[in-house]
């Protein structure tokens, strides 16, 4: 039952996945409770993308069991909203941010809104927006707003249908500090509201006050836990297969290879 | 009733004028949304190429230019991966089409007035058979335009959440280019392949940097469309001016006039 509230928001056992030859991940299980907050950590090219895409069921798993919500992904989409890098958005620029919010209600729907249909939308927006504090945004064109308020915007309109699950693609990136605080804070708010968020990123720092579990990929393989578990060189090394060392510094941890002195992620 | 219209091919010229004008500028401004400009362009002189080939085999022009059209919109939505990456493939199927145009002119040298006519339109040559057809395939066109209007609107704005959402994006993307396509072949024996622009993306892209919001942005694509088209009749009727030259001339201005008036406020 796609309902019942002891099902995991996402959970996979033993799943691999990968577009060809050899499988990006493999031999990866975890579990993701509804409201929960989880950073996917690793390095570039780690498989965080590919395990969005199969979360998303747009790649199916050629081994194991995944499960969103207890269903198969595929039957799950319209309950899981996946929020791109804002990066990527120069198609826009000469709408508002209310028109862009809006663009995703009901957007599976063919024909145009009806009146009614158009109040719900008006409705659902207004309630994005306010949920990351965005509703001074709306009514700004998207070409005069800053990268932090984009992602903002990018939130909001995966909230406007309401999802169960929110997968968030390195919304940090290009962010500085002060806006990565507030995507952060956003973010750990859905969690109140019942939505699982998986929030992927290369750098952990900014989440680790946030989050509460860490899922960490690395060569094709992943763990998850409490940040501590996770975060310690014991894990990372076997993870690796090969010596890790973890260091802390005024609350941020970064990830060093064996007797490299550069991290391989910034803390990641 | 005013002096141009007691005249039946003036009367022609307005109804077809009207809704090419409407389904054109409405369908134009998901191609500024997704600034797909260049290959609405394409398509639109693709279809010289096709009309020249269907006179040199004796067919239909209108049937020719369809074709050709209709099937670069599908090799452009084919071959190009995503939208607003395939500006490169949409120049090379342009070039190749054009090549073949002069290609079946040069070897139809006996007449070629039907094709070229086919550059420049020919609105006050539009009769009554011609009329019915641009009016009900205009109304079919916007009828599919308003049936993808949501799945579309998402797609252009966000395609990976959309696609991640299960939205067909690429589906969607290929049945707006042949959307595209059907619409650039009912205006350009109208208003002229080499001026499409002007009902296409003219209007649209004023609007767009005059209004920030979807509805009502559409409604004055509309609104600027209907009056740069109907306009340039008047205009071309009084000053004895190529209708074409006079509606690609009230386009222009006021798309320059919009980015003026962006720019400075």
């Amino acid at each position: 039952m796609a309902d019942n509230p002891i099902s995991a928001a996402v959970e996979a056992r033993g799943i691999a996945v990968g577009k060809g030859g050899d499988p990006a991940l493999s031999g990866l299980s975890f579990r993701i409770e509804p409201g929960s907050f989880t950073a996917l950590v690793g390095p570039n090219g780690a498989g965080k993308t590919t395990l969005f895409e199969s979360i998303l069921g747009l790649i199916a798993p050629r081994n194991g069991v995944l499960r969103v919500m207890g269903e198969k992904p595929r039957r799950m989409r319209r309950q899981i909203a996946y929020v791109p890098q804002a990066s990527q958005f120069a198609h826009d620029d000469a709408l508002v941010g209310r028109e862009f919010v809006s663009a995703a209600f009901e957007s599976h729907r063919f024909g145009v809104a009806l009146p009614r249909a158009r109040r719900r939308a008006r409705d659902a927006v207004d309630a994005a927006l306010d949920t990351v504090g965005a509703g001074n945004l709306a009514d700004r064109r998207l070409s005069t707003l800053s990268g932090g308020q984009r992602q903002r915007l990018l939130i909001a309109q995966a909230l406007v249908n309401r999802p169960r699950l929110i997968l968030l693609d390195e919304p940090l990136s290009q962010l500085d500090p002060a806006a990565r605080d507030w995507v952060v804070s956003v973010a750990r708010r859905l969690t109140e509201r019942g939505i699982a968020v998986i929030f992927s990123t290369h750098d952990v720092n900014p989440v680790l006050g946030a989050c509460d579990r860490v899922l960490y990929l690395a060569h094709g393989r992943g763990c998850i836990g409490r940040v501590d578990e996770i975060l310690c060189e014991a894990t990372l090394s076997e993870l690796y297969g090969t010596p890790m060392r973890v260091i802390r510094d005024s609350g941020r941890r970064f990830v060093f290879e064996g007797g490299q002195t550069s991290p391989l992620a910034e803390a990641g | 009733m005013p002096e141009f219209l007691q005249f039946a091919f003036m009367r022609h010229a307005f109804v077809a004028t009207t809704a090419i004008a409407l389904m054109g500028s409405l369908v134009g401004y998901f191609v500024v949304l997704r600034r797909q400009a260049f290959a609405s362009h394409a398509l639109s002189n693709i279809g010289f190429a096709g009309a020249a080939g269907a006179s040199l085999i004796g067919a239909e022009p209108m049937l020719g230019l369809l074709v050709f059209v209709m099937g670069a919109a599908l090799v452009m939505a084919l071959t190009g991966r995503e939208m607003g990456e395939r500006d490169i493939s949409v120049g090379m199927i342009l070039m190749f089409s054009l090549g073949l145009g002069a290609l079946f002119i040069n070897l139809y040298s006996a007449n070629a007035n039907a094709a070229i006519g086919i550059l420049f339109g020919s609105v006050f040559g539009i009769d009554a058979d011609q009329i019915r057809w641009i009016v009900v395939v205009s109304l079919v066109l916007l009828g599919g335009l308003a049936t993808l209007f949501r799945p579309l609107r998402f797609a252009s704005l966000n395609p990976e959440a959309a696609r991640a959402r299960g939205i067909p994006v690429r589906t969607i993307d290929t049945l707006f280019l042949l959307l595209v396509g059907a619409a650039a072949a009912i205006a350009v024996p109208v208003i002229g392949s080499l001026l499409s622009f002007a009902i296409f993306i003219g209007p649209a892209a004023a609007a767009q940097a005059w209004c920030p919001r979807i509805g009502a942005g559409l409604a004055l694509t509309a609104a600027l469309a209907l009056t740069q088209s109907l306009g340039g009749l008047v205009l071309s009727y009084y000053a004895n001016l190529p209708a074409s030259s006079c509606i690609g001339a009230l386009s222009f201005g006021c798309y320059a006039l919009s980015r003026l008036t962006r720019r400075f406020a």
